[in-house]
């Protein structure tokens, strides 16, 4: 955890760490639940997504788990909030699934939907977000047969369902996907788009795993687009410091995007009024 | 184009000060109402989303025009490490050489063996080995092989591949060999009797054997993976040729990769186990029970990291990295037992230990700390809250360790005003 203004080389002001506290290496997920206090981390290696008090640090340990048989979580990958309907989302890569389970929810319980299935078209899931003022899921999923891009489901769908509306495509500039989050207010999806296609070739002179071809971006689109468009906002470029964009989180407050990126891991704040529409929250 | 290139240099320059010197651009924040400040043209970035064109924008105006906002944005503050952070080590005492592995910078370092000292200066390394050509990304385990003058580095959870290089190379340099591995791999060890290396793989609990000279996509020679073998988000590993056994280190997190996995011999979930040391026949495959297993509320293993064995005392070291710890167990442990010595406490340096290696010809104990810019060197026999003989820095003393390694997501903590990442 780091502080909003932290800059440079800063340490983290709070660390969750230990076997007590359950965690791995591996997580690719995290969500903070302003209206409980709570953080939900999802464990890759162990399949289970672990609810921490939002003021916990050191070897604390969880203070509720889902994880087990009857939960159908395999190995996930991602995490989304629904405070309005109570409900988690979990999203996973070897699964190509979403799974709905109740905020409260603790131990091996069966989880209340489950988006999976050829129809949906999900493949390797990388992120979720829900919408729900407007009733939707966004997922981002990565395919090395199928579409990499944005899947949007109704809120309540459940099953082997086809999605609403899908944003993939060459116009799109998404090759690889990750971590995802959507401004509810303006109807926004924030896509960290990591596009980590490694480029290093043995044979050439300068082989460069650092510069990959297709650098990665942060691109913003409507949760009403669908099909092959560009992204209405990016951030990209060598200004930006960003090579694998692995993560994004939005503080609409004071109207920053927080980006983290896996090849330099660095962590990089972006301040954007212009991306978040003319009234404060 | 002339004046937009011109405007690009400058942000370069930005972005580089942002990092180097990022103290003192703190909080340079843009003002509410503007539209962007920069202006990038499409020509002057490369671009590779085909029929975008960037230009200042608000987001609003953008949808009118049908054309994209934003651009390359210069981050108003940025968190990185400018140091390497030390993620695995092995020493070659014939040769009297030290090799650290790097996971912030990608790099491998080379120290000499009676490096560091008791100042708060920075030691510098020997050699460093760093840069694209390297193809080194978030390296993890390392070995030397003081016969052949190699050492072997793998690359964890992005690069999935283990270079191999020659000593006394600096730069950026090709490595001699590269082999292809799975997907997590982390530690690795090299057993010159059988001419073969080992190498355990997180993701996949497993231990893949290959030859010693094996490149590029060559499959390994044997693979140790099962529901029996007791992997579990393993780590550490070490042959012990004496014995002829592998042993191997696990955190203990265990779950299906795949629906059909999940529903072998009945229906199954994720699972938390205890933590342990696992110990095979050399020539195991498969699904194969461990020999031993060092398990159980006694040892004190808390996330075991790195392990080290010392044939001729008959122990293994283990990094404990969860409770700031370097266990010393006998070589023939098993079951629920206790650690012979253990060296923990605030005076020891000892900070999120990630490597440990035993260097019994000079009777030291070396540890690498990724909590902190440093190594620390103790007796061989140290135990308890002892000082470190010899201690090396990668960076100024009390200089923060940020701790990234492959971070994969991000979340903001509005009650707190915290980001939180991951890791």
């Amino acid at each position: 955890m780091f502080a909003r203004l932290a800059n440079g080389n800063a340490g983290p002001v709070r660390v969750i760490e230990g076997q007590g506290t359950k965690l791995s290496r591996t997580m690719h997920g995290i969500v903070y639940d302003a209206a409980h206090d709570e953080m939900i981390v999802p464990v890759h290696l162990a399949g289970a997504l672990l609810v921490f008090r939002g003021d916990a640090k050191g070897e604390q340990a969880p203070i509720r788990v889902i994880q087990g048989p009857h939960t159908g979580i395999l190995r996930p990958e991602t995490t989304a909030l629904d405070l309005m309907h109570d409900e988690i989302y979990v999203g996973e890569d070897g699964g190509k699934d979403i799974l709905v389970f109740p905020r409260e929810a603790n131990g091996d319980v069966t989880p209340l939907r489950t988006i999976r299935g050829p129809k949906t078209g999900l493949d390797e899931v990388r992120g979720v977000a829900v919408d729900p003022v407007r009733n939707v899921i966004v997922v981002s999923s990565r395919s090395r047969t199928g579409t990499t891009g944005l899947f949007i489901f109704n809120r309540t769908d459940d099953g082997d369902v086809t999605p609403r509306a899908i944003i993939g495509g060459p116009k799109t500039g998404i090759l690889r996907i990750r971590q995802i989050a959507v401004d509810a207010e303006q109807g926004k999806i924030f896509v960290a788009v990591k596009n980590n296609k490694e480029s290093y070739r043995f044979e050439a002179a300068s082989p460069s795993p650092w510069n990959p071809d297709e650098p990665g971006f942060i691109g913003v689109w409507d949760i009403t687009d669908n099909g092959d468009v560009p992204p209405r906002a990016i951030i990209k470029g060598l200004a930006s410091g960003l090579v694998w964009p692995a993560g994004v989180a939005l503080n609409s407050k004071d109207r920053e995007i927080y980006t983290i990126d896996s090849v330099r891991n660095g962590m990089f704040t972006f301040h954007m009024p212009e991306f978040f529409g003319s009234k404060r929250p | 184009m002339e004046k937009s290139t011109k405007r690009r240099a400058i942000l370069a320059f930005a972005g580089a000060a942002l990092v180097l010197f990022s103290g003192s651009l703190g909080l340079v924040l843009l003002p509410d109402s503007a539209t962007f400040p920069i202006v990038v043209e499409a020509s002057d970035v490369d671009d590779t989303c085909s029929g975008i064109a960037v230009e200042a924008s608000t987001l609003g105006a953008a949808r009118a025009s049908g054309s994209v906002a934003g651009g390359d944005i210069v981050p108003v503050r940025s968190i990185e490490d400018p140091y390497p952070i030390l993620h695995n080590e092995a020493a070659a005492t014939e040769n009297n050489r030290v090799v650290m592995s790097d996971s912030n910078r990608g790099s491998i370092l080379f120290y000499e063996r009676t490096s560091g000292g008791d100042s708060s200066k920075v030691t510098s390394p020997k050699w460093q080995v760093r840069g694209p050509a390297t193809g080194m990304m978030f390296i993890a385990g390392v070995a030397l092989d003081a016969a052949s003058h190699e050492v072997f580095a793998v690359n964890n959870d992005i690069g999935d591949r283990m270079e191999v290089f020659p000593y006394d190379v600096e730069g950026n340099v090709k490595p001699k060999r590269v082999l292809f591995v799975p997907h997590g791999s982390w530690g690795v060890s090299l057993d010159r009797t059988r001419a073969e290396i080992a190498i355990s793989v997180e993701h996949i609990n497993s231990v893949v054997v290959y030859r010693r000279e094996a490149t590029q996509g060559e499959a390994p020679l044997r693979v140790i993976h099962g529901p029996q073998t007791g992997l579990a988000d393993p780590h550490g590993i070490a042959f012990d040729v004496a014995t002829k056994e592998i042993m191997v280190s696990n955190h203990g997190n265990w779950a299906p990769l795949t629906r059909a996995q999940a529903t072998e011999g009945g229906l199954q979930g994720g699972r938390f186990a205890l933590p342990s040391i696992t110990t095979y026949p050399t020539e195991a495959k498969g699904d194969a029970r461990p020999t031993r297993a060092i398990q159980g509320a006694r040892t004190e293993l808390n996330w075991p990291m790195g392990i080290s064995l010392d044939a001729v005392h008959d122990e293994i070291a283990v990094a404990s990295y969860g409770n700031n710890s370097i266990l010393i167990f006998h070589r023939s442990d098993n079951g629920d037992a206790a650690p012979v010595r253990v060296i923990r406490g605030n005076r020891t340096g000892i900070l999120g230990p990630m490597g440990v290696a035993i260097d019994t010809k000079n009777d030291e104990l070396w540890v690498t700390n990724y909590r902190d810019h440093s190594a620390v060197v103790f007796p061989r026999l140290a135990e308890g809250n002892v000082a470190p003989k010899r201690i090396l820095r990668n960076a100024p003393a009390g200089t923060a360790a940020v701790g990234f390694g492959n971070p994969g997501a991000v979340t903001y903590d509005s009650k707190r005003e915290e980001i939180l990442v991951p890791n």
